[in-house]
């Protein structure tokens, strides 16, 4: 390899020794009696070119074509220099197209593209029970059928998230993690950074209790004590042992977990087949592909419904790989962003096609002057190919910048419920990624001028003049033109269903007060809460408490809040209909304190609210929400009318146990705004079936009605802590803070989707004005020759405007095209709005086209002012 | 222009390597006085023309069968001389050898009957 300093030396050494040839030759020829002025250019003549042998003898130093390439390189820089104003826009224009394509691909690489931070992560895979097209969870009796029968497993775990009040020095804090079996950290294959992972010993019911904990947990509330491996930690009031530390990467499912406790199932549990609650992930021995696994567990699942008819009945057995299961949701809205960047970054190299196609014109001269110097075809097309990269890097450079700015922002504001968003960045992947798309895009913008100029026929770039426009040239530019025009209306049309969407959402109506409702949960731990009288009273303590706290007006508890996530479904059996699977509803369940209902303000549309007399000595009740009501008893009165849940009778499953429907509330949108309604009913505390507190892990939302002002928090805490000592209130904030987290992902994609359409107008309306004030420049003297000729002013600039029409209209005829093609994918994540939605459509086209109007219009006002005698002497 | 003589240096190639690492035997010399010393020696018929010797020494230094460095002339002159190499005085011997035999072959078929006769 050599390089330019080293060239420049060589090249004077070359021309030392040519010339001290010549001059001994000279020399010689004085010698020989011939006058020195003879001699000399007898020499001269005598050597040939000396040019020309420099040359080829460079020609086998063996790297001319760097040479060449030093020589484009600093004439493409030389020829942006001179040229500020096209430079300028050339690369903003194209940095903002390479910056959000490298931006929205580390997003995707970081999202979905990296492997899972696990040992082989394509062998790791999810089980889920699969009950015609529904899936669930697995339940524990499943789990160890299939745990014994399987042979295509290296290991099989099951885990079920928990969290738990940790107790240090520090005040109580609810940490998230999960209960595991001993297989779960081999089935992942990650090592511990310190200490152990449990035995499969520990995992059995009675064995001493420890735990794992995260690096994360040990670093922010243990003050990374190393010593802290062998002493016990308090978790919900109990002392587990730590036996080791899981490094920060581990992170399988995706939920944060902060340490481990084995699962040690009872056996009781064991034979549980009816709570559906645990993740199964196993490891597919080497050699066994996933379909082989998949027929395997088939013949399990036929077997089970077999053994189990009335559990098991419609059971089948699904394996997904674990990638898909924890990131398929993000695909859409990312590939969609790639796909809408994807186009801006298109438009932008029309863009500076369309601005290049302008200059080839101007610089035909030049061009026909190298050809004419010796200049061959090819070494024309490298040259302005290498000019375009030259444009192309600098873009890349500005582009990378912005990239790095705009990962950084949408890391801080991007939202929190897309996995691994954070460990978005740009590294050498993102980079490689900007370098090829910054070559894609040179060549792409600069191929077709490139290949046009270097094309020119010398006679013809010397004889034509300035005033006419050859055909084919304007009809790159139009297509150009056509093509930005049709690619800005698919993605405004995308942009535009989001907006709309978004819209319709945000006037919905979440069917209770959402103002100063203030909501945190309260988790009490089984050691000394274990009673359900005790947890009951526990908690009806806080409300009285919370309830007298200064600056709330009501308080009350729910097994979950709306908007909270999460709930229990349970399956309903309305009286009258036969006890078997087909009559069941299924139905959200809210375990209520009795003044939930008032304290919320979900309007009461018939019966009554819950009272403090509705105890388990007297009938029991329930309140149902508007869609049960109206699927279960259809044009009838529900008050009054019986259905069967929640728990079997004292003779056993088939003994219904009744609830009668006391008053029906409205609907009320517990899942978030954009999500379906869901049938709805409550029970009240004093009448939850006492293994209810299990299913709800003694966990309970407490929701204050407050006066308006700031949250209550310390007073909550302090509440809490002095009713249940040692136990946090945690995730506490205001209901309308719930709303918008739940909103937060869709208004971003909405955000983001809309500053890509807005770029992409931008873009476009500038293509129609460039390429239109080009045509006017060139046409001038045409336009001149015909006011001349008796044209009005109005008749030109109908003329332009005209042109500018035509593009736009056959621009929106393709994109309209594109766009009912391409937003069927976006369905899935429209509320209210379908794909097609008329409005959207011709609202979007409106817009385009009023801004191509915009654009058309200040060339066309040009070209009316032309002045026809300056017109005719130009050039 | 500069594909005709690149034609002409493939067609001297393998010849001009030869007279030059041969007269290079006799001693260092600068690229003047090797086209003049194989013009002398050829009674003057074989004139190089600059356009083939230069690139020829050139690439025989990026061969590296012949060196070169900058010496003064008697005429007080700077000149770049060019030296044989040992791997050079190898390449000789058998660019030589391979010569002699072509030259043999071309002078069998010219004259077949001879060649025949011996045979």
């Amino acid at each position: 390899m050599k390089f330019p300093w080293q060239c420049d030396r060589k090249q004077q050494e070359l021309e030392q020794e040519l010339q001290s040839h010549l001059q001994m030759a000279a020399n010689d020829r004085a010698e020989r009696g011939e006058c020195v002025d003879r001699a000399q250019q007898a020499a001269r003549r005598e050597f040939g070119n000396v040019e020309l042998v420099q040359q080829v003898t460079r020609d086998q130093w063996g790297w001319r074509w760097l040479e060449e390439l030093f020589q484009d390189l600093r004439y493409g820089a030389r020829m942006l220099r001179k040229n500020p104003g096209f430079t300028l826009v050339a690369v903003l224009t194209l940095a903002l197209g390479i910056g959000a394509n490298t931006a929205i691909f580390s997003i995707v690489n970081a999202v979905l593209l990296k492997p899972l931070a696990m040992e082989d992560p394509a062998r790791v895979v999810f089980l889920r029970e699969q009950w015609r097209n529904a899936f669930s969870s697995v339940s524990v009796a499943s789990f160890a059928d299939v745990q014994r029968q399987t042979t295509s497993f290296a290991s099989l775990s099951a885990s079920n998230n928990a969290s738990f009040n940790l107790t240090t020095q520090q005040a109580p804090e609810r940490e998230g993690g999960e209960v595991a079996t001993a297989d779960y950290f081999a089935t992942f294959g990650v090592q511990p950074i310190l200490g152990r992972v449990f035995t499969s010993d520990e995992d059995k019911p009675g064995h001493a209790q420890v735990v794992v904990i995260s690096e994360r947990l040990w670093r922010t509330r243990l003050r990374t004590d190393s010593g802290i491996v062998g002493r016990p930690l308090r978790i919900n009031g109990m002392p587990y042992t730590v036996v080791g530390i899981m490094p920060n990467i581990f992170d399988p499912l995706l939920n944060n977990s902060d340490f481990w406790i084995p699962e040690a199932f009872t056996a009781e549990q064991l034979a549980d087949r009816g709570d559906h609650y645990i993740n199964v992930v196993g490891r597919l021995k080497a050699g066994v592909s996933l379909a082989e696994a998949q027929s395997e567990l088939n013949v399990i699942a036929l077997r089970l419904q077999k053994e189990y008819p009335i559990d098991d009945e419609n059971l089948g057995l699904n394996i997904t790989p674990l990638s898909t299961v924890l990131l398929g949701d993000q695909r859409l809205a990312l590939w969609m962003m790639l796909a809408a960047v994807g186009f801006v970054l298109l438009i932008a190299c029309a863009n500076i096609a369309n601005l290049q196609l302008a200059r080839s014109r101007t610089r035909q001269k030049e061009i026909a002057l190298r050809a004419a110097l010796g200049a061959s075809p090819q070494r024309i097309l490298r040259q302005l190919l290498t000019e375009n990269v030259v444009l192309g890097i600098a873009s890349g450079v500005v582009g990378v910048l912005l990239a790095f700015w705009s990962v950084a922002w949408i890391v801080a504001k991007g939202p929190a419920e897309v996995p691994r968003l954070v460990e978005s960045r740009i590294d050498t992947t993102t980079l490689a990624f900007a370098c090829g798309v910054t070559l894609f895009a040179s060549l792409l913008f600069g191929l077709a001028p490139g290949l046009r100029s270097a094309s020119t026929q010398l006679s013809q770039a010397f004889k034509e003049g300035a005033g006419t426009s050859s055909g084919s040239r304007d009809r790159v530019r139009s297509v150009l033109v056509v093509a930005e025009v049709a690619l800005a209306l698919i993605l405004m049309a995308g942009a535009g269903l989001l907006v709309r969407s978004a819209l319709l959402v945000s006037h919905l109506d979440p069917g209770f007060n959402t103002s100063n409702l203030v909501v945190g949960r309260v988790g009490l731990p089984d050691a000394g809460y274990h009673d359900p009288m005790v947890a009951r009273h526990t908690f009806e303590r806080i409300i009285a408490a919370a309830a007298d706290l200064p600056g709330v007006q009501s308080a009350a508890v729910v097994s979950r809040a709306p908007l909270a996530g999460g709930g229990s479904s349970n399956g309903l059996i309305a009286e009258g209909k036969p006890l078997d699977l087909a009559s069941l509803v299924n139905a959200q369940l809210q375990i209520v304190s009795p003044t939930y209902i008032s304290t919320v303000q979900i309007p009461l549309k018939a019966g009554r609210d819950f009272l403090p007399q509705d105890t388990r000595d007297t009938t029991l009740v329930t309140i149902v929400n508007d869609t049960i009501a109206r699927t279960m008893w259809p044009g009838e009165n529900p008050i009054g009318k019986r259905f069967a849940c929640c728990e079997p009778g004292s003779k056993g499953r088939m003994d219904p146990v009744w609830h009668e429907v006391v008053g029906v509330v409205a609907d009320v949108r517990a899942w978030g705004l954009d999500q379906q309604i869901q049938p709805q009913f409550y029970l009240p505390i004093a009448q939850m079936p006492a293994s209810a507190w299990d299913w709800i892990g003694r966990t309970m939302d407490v929701v204050v009605r407050t006066q308006g002002g700031p949250i209550p928090l310390n007073a909550l805490r302090t509440t809490v802590a002095s009713i249940a000592p040692g136990v946090p209130i945690y995730r506490v904030s205001s209901m309308q803070q719930k709303i918008s987290g739940t909103l937060e992902r869709s208004h971003f994609d909405t955000f983001l989707l809309a500053i890509f359409a807005g770029t992409a107008l931008l873009l476009s309306s500038v293509g129609i004005y460039g390429a239109l004030s080009y045509i006017v420049a060139q046409r001038t003297r045409e336009i001149g020759i015909r006011m001349a000729l008796g044209a009005t002013q109005a008749q030109v600039m109908r003329d332009v405007l005209g042109y500018g029409v035509r593009l736009t209209s056959l621009g929106l005829v393709f994109g309209l095209g594109g766009a009912l093609a391409g937003t069927r994918v976006l369905s899935s994540l429209l509320y209210g709005v379908r794909s097609t939605d008329a409005i959207t459509f011709v609202a979007v086209s409106m817009v385009l086209t009023a801004v191509a109007f915009m654009a058309s219009y200040l060339p066309a006002r040009r070209a009316m002012r032309v002045d026809p005698i300056i017109a005719l002497r130009y050039e | 222009m500069a594909p005709r003589y690149q034609n002409r240096i493939e067609l001297l190639q393998g010849t001009l390597d030869l007279l030059i690492l041969q007269t290079l035997q006799w001693g260092p010399q600068h690229g003047y006085g090797i086209s003049q010393a194989i013009r002398a020696n050829s009674g003057e018929i074989l004139q190089v023309d600059t356009g083939s010797l230069y690139p020829a020494l050139h690439r025989l230094e990026h061969q590296k069968w012949i060196s070169a460095d900058w010496k003064v002339s008697e005429n007080k002159q700077r000149v770049r001389v060019y030296r044989l190499s040992p791997t050079g005085k190898k390449q000789l011997l058998s660019e030589r050898s391979r010569w002699e035999q072509l030259s043999d072959a071309i002078a069998g078929v010219l004259s077949p009957a001879k060649r025949g006769g011996q045979a």
